[in-house]
Protein backbone atom coordinates (compact mmCIF):
# COMPACT_ATOMS: atom_id res chain seq x y z
CA UNK A 1 0.00 0.00 0.00
CA UNK A 2 2.60 2.49 0.92
CA UNK A 3 4.53 1.70 -2.44
CA UNK A 4 1.44 2.27 -4.18
CA UNK A 5 0.78 5.19 -2.49
CA UNK A 6 4.54 6.68 -2.84
CA UNK A 7 3.95 5.76 -6.90
CA UNK A 8 0.51 7.54 -7.15
CA UNK A 9 2.68 10.52 -5.57
CA UNK A 10 5.68 10.34 -8.04
CA UNK A 11 3.17 9.89 -10.96
CA UNK A 12 1.02 12.85 -10.22
CA UNK A 13 3.89 15.02 -9.32
CA UNK A 14 5.39 14.08 -12.96
CA UNK A 15 1.98 15.07 -14.21
CA UNK A 16 2.14 18.19 -12.61
CA UNK A 17 5.83 18.99 -13.07
CA UNK A 18 5.22 18.19 -16.88
CA UNK A 19 2.11 20.23 -17.91
CA UNK A 20 3.79 23.35 -15.40
CA UNK A 21 6.41 23.14 -17.80
CA UNK A 22 4.33 22.58 -20.83
CA UNK A 23 2.44 25.87 -20.07
CA UNK A 24 4.80 28.23 -18.77
CA UNK A 25 8.46 26.72 -20.15
CA UNK A 26 7.44 25.80 -23.44
CA UNK A 27 4.47 28.37 -24.17
CA UNK A 28 2.82 25.42 -24.93
CA UNK A 29 -0.59 27.65 -24.06
CA UNK A 30 -2.97 26.44 -26.16
CA UNK A 31 -2.90 22.86 -25.27
CA UNK A 32 -5.21 24.16 -22.20
CA UNK A 33 -7.88 26.01 -24.27
CA UNK A 34 -10.90 24.67 -23.80
CA UNK A 35 -11.77 20.86 -25.12
CA UNK A 36 -15.24 21.44 -27.43
CA UNK A 37 -16.50 20.83 -31.15
CA UNK A 38 -15.41 24.27 -31.76
CA UNK A 39 -12.11 23.85 -31.38
CA UNK A 40 -9.30 21.14 -33.46
CA UNK A 41 -5.92 20.38 -32.38
CA UNK A 42 -3.52 24.20 -32.69
CA UNK A 43 -0.99 21.79 -34.02
CA UNK A 44 -2.82 21.11 -36.87
CA UNK A 45 -3.38 24.46 -37.87
CA UNK A 46 -2.97 25.28 -41.55
CA UNK A 47 -3.25 29.23 -41.23
CA UNK A 48 0.14 29.28 -39.09
CA UNK A 49 2.30 28.10 -42.59
CA UNK A 50 0.11 30.08 -45.37
CA UNK A 51 0.78 32.67 -43.66
CA UNK A 52 4.89 32.44 -43.43
CA UNK A 53 4.91 34.93 -46.41
CA UNK A 54 3.23 37.61 -44.49
CA UNK A 55 6.33 37.88 -42.78
CA UNK A 56 8.55 38.15 -45.73
CA UNK A 57 8.36 41.85 -46.43
CA UNK A 58 8.00 43.73 -43.05
CA UNK A 59 10.76 46.44 -43.99
CA UNK A 60 9.24 49.93 -44.72
CA UNK A 61 5.48 48.66 -44.64
CA UNK A 62 3.81 51.71 -42.96
CA UNK A 63 0.81 50.20 -41.88
CA UNK A 64 3.06 48.23 -39.33
CA UNK A 65 3.36 49.36 -35.60
CA UNK A 66 6.40 51.83 -35.21
CA UNK A 67 7.29 54.18 -33.12
CA UNK A 68 6.54 57.51 -33.13
CA UNK A 69 9.28 59.23 -31.05
CA UNK A 70 12.81 58.69 -30.37
CA UNK A 71 12.29 59.43 -27.01
CA UNK A 72 10.79 56.65 -25.35
CA UNK A 73 11.74 52.90 -23.33
CA UNK A 74 10.60 50.92 -25.29
CA UNK A 75 13.37 47.80 -26.11
CA UNK A 76 13.87 46.06 -29.27
CA UNK A 77 12.48 42.85 -28.45
CA UNK A 78 9.22 44.44 -27.37
CA UNK A 79 9.21 46.50 -31.02
CA UNK A 80 10.16 43.17 -32.97
CA UNK A 81 7.56 40.99 -31.26
CA UNK A 82 5.30 43.57 -31.39
CA UNK A 83 5.51 43.85 -35.56
CA UNK A 84 5.64 40.00 -35.54
CA UNK A 85 2.51 39.82 -33.36
CA UNK A 86 0.48 42.03 -35.34
CA UNK A 87 1.64 40.60 -39.08
CA UNK A 88 0.87 36.98 -37.78
CA UNK A 89 -2.54 38.36 -36.71
CA UNK A 90 -3.50 40.56 -39.25
CA UNK A 91 -2.88 37.50 -41.89
CA UNK A 92 -4.99 34.94 -39.80
CA UNK A 93 -8.01 37.22 -38.97
CA UNK A 94 -7.88 40.26 -41.88
CA UNK A 95 -5.97 38.66 -44.95
CA UNK A 96 -7.68 35.18 -44.08
CA UNK A 97 -10.82 36.19 -42.55
CA UNK A 98 -12.60 32.52 -42.65
CA UNK A 99 -9.30 30.68 -41.50
CA UNK A 100 -11.27 30.78 -38.16
CA UNK A 101 -13.88 29.24 -38.90
CA UNK A 102 -11.88 25.89 -39.35
CA UNK A 103 -11.38 23.69 -35.81
CA UNK A 104 -7.58 23.58 -35.58
CA UNK A 105 -7.17 27.17 -37.34
CA UNK A 106 -9.34 28.71 -34.70
CA UNK A 107 -7.66 26.87 -31.59
CA UNK A 108 -4.41 28.23 -33.08
CA UNK A 109 -5.70 32.00 -33.44
CA UNK A 110 -7.29 32.07 -29.64
CA UNK A 111 -4.41 31.11 -28.58
CA UNK A 112 -2.74 33.77 -30.63
CA UNK A 113 -5.05 36.33 -29.95
CA UNK A 114 -4.56 35.96 -25.83
CA UNK A 115 -0.90 36.37 -26.62
CA UNK A 116 -1.24 39.22 -28.10
CA UNK A 117 -3.00 41.02 -25.62
CA UNK A 118 -1.01 39.54 -23.12
CA UNK A 119 1.90 41.18 -24.52
CA UNK A 120 0.14 44.73 -25.15
CA UNK A 121 -0.91 44.08 -21.31
CA UNK A 122 2.88 43.36 -20.54
CA UNK A 123 4.06 46.51 -22.62
CA UNK A 124 1.47 49.09 -20.80
CA UNK A 125 2.33 47.56 -17.43
CA UNK A 126 6.13 48.30 -18.07
CA UNK A 127 5.69 51.65 -19.63
CA UNK A 128 3.30 52.85 -16.52
CA UNK A 129 6.53 53.08 -14.43
CA UNK A 130 8.02 56.00 -16.70
CA UNK A 131 4.48 57.80 -16.71
CA UNK A 132 1.59 58.65 -19.26
CA UNK A 133 3.93 60.06 -21.80
CA UNK A 134 5.72 56.46 -22.13
CA UNK A 135 1.92 54.63 -21.92
CA UNK A 136 0.89 56.88 -25.21
CA UNK A 137 4.08 56.07 -26.91
CA UNK A 138 3.13 52.47 -25.97
CA UNK A 139 -0.50 52.96 -26.91
CA UNK A 140 0.09 54.90 -30.17
CA UNK A 141 2.43 51.73 -30.79
CA UNK A 142 -0.37 49.40 -31.12
CA UNK A 143 -2.48 51.75 -32.99
CA UNK A 144 -1.27 51.25 -36.23
CA UNK A 145 -3.44 50.68 -39.19
CA UNK A 146 -3.17 46.88 -39.21
CA UNK A 147 -3.62 46.65 -35.83
CA UNK A 148 -7.02 48.59 -36.02
CA UNK A 149 -7.89 46.55 -38.61
CA UNK A 150 -7.17 43.46 -36.36
CA UNK A 151 -9.77 44.70 -33.56
CA UNK A 152 -12.20 45.80 -36.20
CA UNK A 153 -12.00 41.73 -36.99
CA UNK A 154 -11.99 40.85 -33.54
CA UNK A 155 -15.72 43.25 -33.31
CA UNK A 156 -16.51 41.15 -36.38
CA UNK A 157 -16.16 37.78 -35.35
CA UNK A 158 -17.75 38.03 -31.97
CA UNK A 159 -20.51 39.78 -33.98
CA UNK A 160 -21.51 37.08 -36.15
CA UNK A 161 -20.27 34.32 -33.48
CA UNK A 162 -17.10 33.20 -35.28
CA UNK A 163 -15.27 33.46 -31.74
CA UNK A 164 -17.35 33.30 -28.75
CA UNK A 165 -15.98 33.86 -25.29
CA UNK A 166 -16.27 29.79 -24.89
CA UNK A 167 -13.68 29.31 -27.20
CA UNK A 168 -10.73 31.35 -24.93
CA UNK A 169 -12.19 29.72 -21.60
CA UNK A 170 -10.95 30.87 -18.25
CA UNK A 171 -7.64 32.94 -20.56
CA UNK A 172 -10.42 35.20 -22.33
CA UNK A 173 -8.31 38.93 -22.32
CA UNK A 174 -9.90 41.65 -20.85
CA UNK A 175 -9.80 43.67 -24.25
CA UNK A 176 -12.19 40.73 -25.63
CA UNK A 177 -14.87 40.52 -22.60
CA UNK A 178 -15.90 43.73 -23.67
CA UNK A 179 -16.66 42.72 -27.09
CA UNK A 180 -18.32 39.64 -26.49
CA UNK A 181 -20.29 41.09 -23.84
CA UNK A 182 -21.38 43.63 -26.61
CA UNK A 183 -22.43 40.43 -28.81
CA UNK A 184 -23.77 37.78 -26.68
CA UNK A 185 -25.41 34.71 -28.32
CA UNK A 186 -24.01 35.66 -31.68
CA UNK A 187 -24.86 32.84 -34.02
CA UNK A 188 -21.89 31.15 -35.69
CA UNK A 189 -22.33 32.46 -40.00
CA UNK A 190 -19.20 30.56 -40.72
CA UNK A 191 -19.85 28.87 -44.32
CA UNK A 192 -21.11 25.61 -43.59
CA UNK A 193 -22.11 25.67 -40.23
CA UNK B 1 -1.15 8.96 9.87
CA UNK B 2 2.88 9.12 10.40
CA UNK B 3 3.24 6.84 7.39
CA UNK B 4 1.41 9.88 5.23
CA UNK B 5 3.21 12.44 6.57
CA UNK B 6 6.67 10.75 6.15
CA UNK B 7 5.67 9.85 2.61
CA UNK B 8 4.88 13.86 1.90
CA UNK B 9 7.70 15.59 4.35
CA UNK B 10 10.29 14.95 1.95
CA UNK B 11 8.47 16.69 -1.45
CA UNK B 12 6.59 18.81 0.65
CA UNK B 13 10.37 20.43 1.83
CA UNK B 14 11.78 19.93 -1.87
CA UNK B 15 8.32 22.07 -2.96
CA UNK B 16 8.91 24.80 0.16
CA UNK B 17 12.90 25.22 -0.83
CA UNK B 18 11.62 25.42 -4.96
CA UNK B 19 8.77 27.79 -4.17
CA UNK B 20 11.40 30.59 -1.52
CA UNK B 21 13.61 30.13 -4.62
CA UNK B 22 11.77 31.03 -7.43
CA UNK B 23 9.29 32.85 -5.01
CA UNK B 24 12.33 35.05 -3.91
CA UNK B 25 13.66 35.53 -7.08
CA UNK B 26 9.87 37.21 -8.52
CA UNK B 27 9.13 38.83 -5.33
CA UNK B 28 11.84 39.14 -3.08
CA UNK B 29 12.52 42.33 -4.27
CA UNK B 30 8.58 43.84 -3.78
CA UNK B 31 9.16 42.14 -0.42
CA UNK B 32 12.56 44.28 0.37
CA UNK B 33 10.70 47.43 -0.43
CA UNK B 34 8.25 47.00 1.94
CA UNK B 35 10.79 47.21 4.85
CA UNK B 36 11.43 51.01 5.80
CA UNK B 37 15.17 51.97 5.65
CA UNK B 38 15.96 48.87 3.28
CA UNK B 39 18.14 50.48 0.36
CA UNK B 40 18.72 46.82 -0.94
CA UNK B 41 14.87 46.30 -2.97
CA UNK B 42 14.78 44.25 -5.72
CA UNK B 43 13.35 43.96 -9.53
CA UNK B 44 12.68 41.87 -12.21
CA UNK B 45 14.22 43.87 -14.41
CA UNK B 46 17.37 43.98 -12.33
CA UNK B 47 17.78 40.78 -13.64
CA UNK B 48 19.38 41.46 -16.88
CA UNK B 49 21.29 44.77 -15.63
CA UNK B 50 24.19 42.87 -14.45
CA UNK B 51 24.27 44.73 -10.99
CA UNK B 52 22.47 43.03 -8.25
CA UNK B 53 20.27 40.24 -8.24
CA UNK B 54 18.06 42.40 -5.43
CA UNK B 55 19.20 45.86 -7.10
CA UNK B 56 16.52 48.32 -5.92
CA UNK B 57 13.54 48.46 -8.79
CA UNK B 58 13.51 52.23 -7.96
CA UNK B 59 17.32 52.71 -8.18
CA UNK B 60 17.90 50.12 -10.99
CA UNK B 61 16.13 50.20 -14.51
CA UNK B 62 16.59 48.15 -17.30
CA UNK B 63 19.94 49.08 -19.11
CA UNK B 64 19.02 48.43 -22.69
CA UNK B 65 16.41 51.23 -23.31
CA UNK B 66 18.69 54.13 -21.33
CA UNK B 67 18.18 57.29 -22.69
CA UNK B 68 22.01 57.93 -22.49
CA UNK B 69 22.84 55.11 -24.90
CA UNK B 70 21.10 57.03 -28.01
CA UNK B 71 24.35 59.35 -27.82
CA UNK B 72 27.15 56.90 -26.68
CA UNK B 73 25.97 54.13 -28.86
CA UNK B 74 25.95 56.22 -31.95
CA UNK B 75 29.14 57.80 -31.11
CA UNK B 76 30.77 54.54 -29.87
CA UNK B 77 29.79 53.16 -33.87
CA UNK B 78 30.79 56.57 -34.92
CA UNK B 79 27.42 56.43 -37.52
CA UNK B 80 26.67 59.18 -39.80
CA UNK B 81 23.28 61.03 -38.75
CA UNK B 82 21.72 59.50 -41.58
CA UNK B 83 22.50 56.22 -40.32
CA UNK B 84 18.82 55.43 -38.07
CA UNK B 85 20.61 52.55 -35.65
CA UNK B 86 18.45 51.29 -32.92
CA UNK B 87 20.43 51.66 -29.31
CA UNK B 88 19.04 49.38 -27.20
CA UNK B 89 19.45 46.27 -30.31
CA UNK B 90 23.06 46.92 -30.44
CA UNK B 91 23.60 46.78 -27.07
CA UNK B 92 21.79 43.67 -26.15
CA UNK B 93 24.22 42.29 -29.31
CA UNK B 94 27.19 43.93 -26.69
CA UNK B 95 25.65 41.89 -23.92
CA UNK B 96 25.21 38.61 -25.74
CA UNK B 97 28.59 38.80 -27.43
CA UNK B 98 30.13 39.65 -23.61
CA UNK B 99 28.75 36.19 -22.69
CA UNK B 100 29.85 34.24 -25.16
CA UNK B 101 33.31 35.67 -24.59
CA UNK B 102 32.88 34.83 -20.84
CA UNK B 103 31.56 31.24 -21.36
CA UNK B 104 34.03 30.83 -23.94
CA UNK B 105 36.52 31.43 -20.91
CA UNK B 106 34.80 29.66 -18.57
CA UNK B 107 34.86 26.86 -20.90
CA UNK B 108 38.87 26.86 -21.15
CA UNK B 109 38.44 28.46 -24.60
CA UNK B 110 41.61 28.97 -27.16
CA UNK B 111 43.75 31.50 -24.31
CA UNK B 112 44.85 33.65 -27.43
CA UNK B 113 41.93 33.76 -28.59
CA UNK B 114 40.01 34.70 -26.02
CA UNK B 115 42.58 37.03 -24.60
CA UNK B 116 42.29 39.37 -28.03
CA UNK B 117 38.64 39.37 -27.26
CA UNK B 118 38.69 39.52 -23.51
CA UNK B 119 40.96 42.97 -24.13
CA UNK B 120 38.42 44.03 -27.04
CA UNK B 121 35.31 43.41 -25.08
CA UNK B 122 37.40 45.55 -22.03
CA UNK B 123 37.93 48.11 -24.13
CA UNK B 124 34.49 48.26 -25.22
CA UNK B 125 32.69 47.97 -22.47
CA UNK B 126 35.04 51.20 -21.03
CA UNK B 127 34.17 53.36 -23.87
CA UNK B 128 30.57 52.70 -23.41
CA UNK B 129 31.24 53.74 -19.53
CA UNK B 130 33.50 56.69 -20.53
CA UNK B 131 30.78 57.74 -22.33
CA UNK B 132 27.77 57.50 -20.10
CA UNK B 133 30.14 59.44 -17.54
CA UNK B 134 30.55 61.66 -19.48
CA UNK B 135 27.23 62.90 -19.10
CA UNK B 136 25.40 65.19 -17.10
CA UNK B 137 25.73 64.03 -13.71
CA UNK B 138 21.89 63.73 -13.26
CA UNK B 139 21.56 61.58 -16.70
CA UNK B 140 22.39 59.09 -13.48
CA UNK B 141 19.17 59.95 -11.66
CA UNK B 142 17.30 57.94 -13.94
CA UNK B 143 16.74 53.95 -13.04
CA UNK B 144 17.80 52.99 -16.86
CA UNK B 145 20.81 55.30 -17.57
CA UNK B 146 22.21 54.12 -13.84
CA UNK B 147 21.61 50.52 -14.84
CA UNK B 148 23.63 51.23 -18.31
CA UNK B 149 26.37 52.78 -15.96
CA UNK B 150 26.46 50.13 -13.33
CA UNK B 151 26.53 47.79 -15.99
CA UNK B 152 29.30 48.81 -18.29
CA UNK B 153 31.46 49.14 -15.48
CA UNK B 154 30.63 46.37 -14.03
CA UNK B 155 31.28 44.08 -17.40
CA UNK B 156 34.87 46.74 -18.03
CA UNK B 157 36.09 45.62 -14.85
CA UNK B 158 35.36 42.10 -15.33
CA UNK B 159 36.87 42.03 -18.44
CA UNK B 160 40.07 43.94 -17.79
CA UNK B 161 40.30 41.75 -14.93
CA UNK B 162 40.18 38.50 -17.37
CA UNK B 163 42.79 40.41 -19.77
CA UNK B 164 44.71 40.86 -17.38
CA UNK B 165 45.51 37.29 -16.63
CA UNK B 166 44.88 36.01 -20.37
CA UNK B 167 47.88 33.84 -21.67
CA UNK B 168 49.80 35.23 -23.06
CA UNK B 169 49.57 38.43 -21.93
CA UNK B 170 47.71 41.24 -23.84
CA UNK B 171 50.29 43.65 -25.13
CA UNK B 172 51.84 46.74 -23.40
CA UNK B 173 49.76 49.33 -25.43
CA UNK B 174 46.65 47.11 -24.57
CA UNK B 175 47.27 47.35 -20.85
CA UNK B 176 47.71 50.78 -21.10
CA UNK B 177 44.47 51.70 -22.61
CA UNK B 178 42.67 49.28 -20.42
CA UNK B 179 44.62 51.47 -17.25
CA UNK B 180 43.71 54.50 -18.79
CA UNK B 181 40.10 53.40 -18.64
CA UNK B 182 40.02 52.17 -15.44
CA UNK B 183 41.70 55.27 -14.51
CA UNK B 184 39.09 57.19 -15.78
CA UNK B 185 35.80 55.17 -14.26
CA UNK B 186 37.29 55.17 -10.99
CA UNK B 187 37.75 58.48 -10.81
CA UNK B 188 34.26 59.23 -12.29
CA UNK B 189 32.81 56.87 -9.99
CA UNK B 190 34.16 58.59 -6.95
CA UNK B 191 32.22 61.44 -7.80
CA UNK B 192 28.89 59.62 -8.22
CA UNK B 193 29.69 57.94 -4.86
CA UNK B 194 29.97 61.42 -3.18
CA UNK B 195 27.16 62.66 -5.19
CA UNK B 196 25.00 60.09 -3.96
CA UNK B 197 23.98 59.08 -8.11
CA UNK B 198 25.56 55.53 -7.38
CA UNK B 199 25.54 53.46 -4.14
CA UNK B 200 27.46 50.14 -3.01
CA UNK B 201 23.73 48.81 -3.56
CA UNK B 202 23.91 49.40 -6.99
CA UNK B 203 26.28 46.75 -7.82
CA UNK B 204 25.21 44.02 -6.08
CA UNK B 205 26.25 41.53 -4.08
CA UNK B 206 29.32 41.11 -5.53
CA UNK B 207 31.40 43.61 -7.16
CA UNK B 208 34.17 44.24 -8.75
CA UNK B 209 36.73 44.54 -6.03
CA UNK B 210 38.09 48.27 -7.30
CA UNK B 211 34.34 49.13 -7.41
CA UNK B 212 33.70 47.68 -3.77
CA UNK B 213 36.93 49.49 -2.44
CA UNK B 214 35.61 52.96 -4.00
CA UNK B 215 32.16 52.39 -2.84
CA UNK B 216 33.29 51.15 0.80
CA UNK B 217 36.16 53.81 1.58
CA UNK B 218 34.47 56.96 -0.57
CA UNK B 219 31.46 58.96 1.65
CA UNK B 220 28.26 59.89 -0.18
CA UNK B 221 28.20 63.97 0.28
CA UNK B 222 24.98 65.48 -1.42
CA UNK B 223 22.25 63.73 -2.77
CA UNK B 224 22.29 65.78 -6.64
CA UNK B 225 18.79 63.16 -7.27
CA UNK B 226 16.89 64.82 -4.49
CA UNK B 227 14.24 66.54 -5.98
CA UNK B 228 13.64 69.82 -4.66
Amino acid sequence: MNLLKRLAFILGGIFVGANLINYYVLGNTADYLPDSVRMGQWKAAKIREACYPAFEVRERDGTLPQLTTNDHRVAWQDLSQTVTMTTALHCYLVTHPNAVCERNNRAYIVDYINRYFAKFDEMIDTAKRYGEAEITNVKNLWDSPRNRAITAALKQDAGNGRLIKADFGWTTPSAMKSIFDQHKGAADNCPGV
Amino acid sequence: MSGVLSLIRVPALAFLGGFLVVGGWIWGPQLWRQVPGFSWGSSSSSFSSGGSWFGDANRIGRPEVAPVLRSCVTRMLDLGRAEKVDPSAVYSMLKAGSMQVSISALAGGPNALTGNRTTKFAAIWGELASCIYAQDDRELCDPDNRAAMVEASTKFFAFAKQAETSKPPISGSDAQVLSNFSDRLLNALKNHRHYGTLVSADFGNFPPTEIARIMGEEKQTSDICRKR
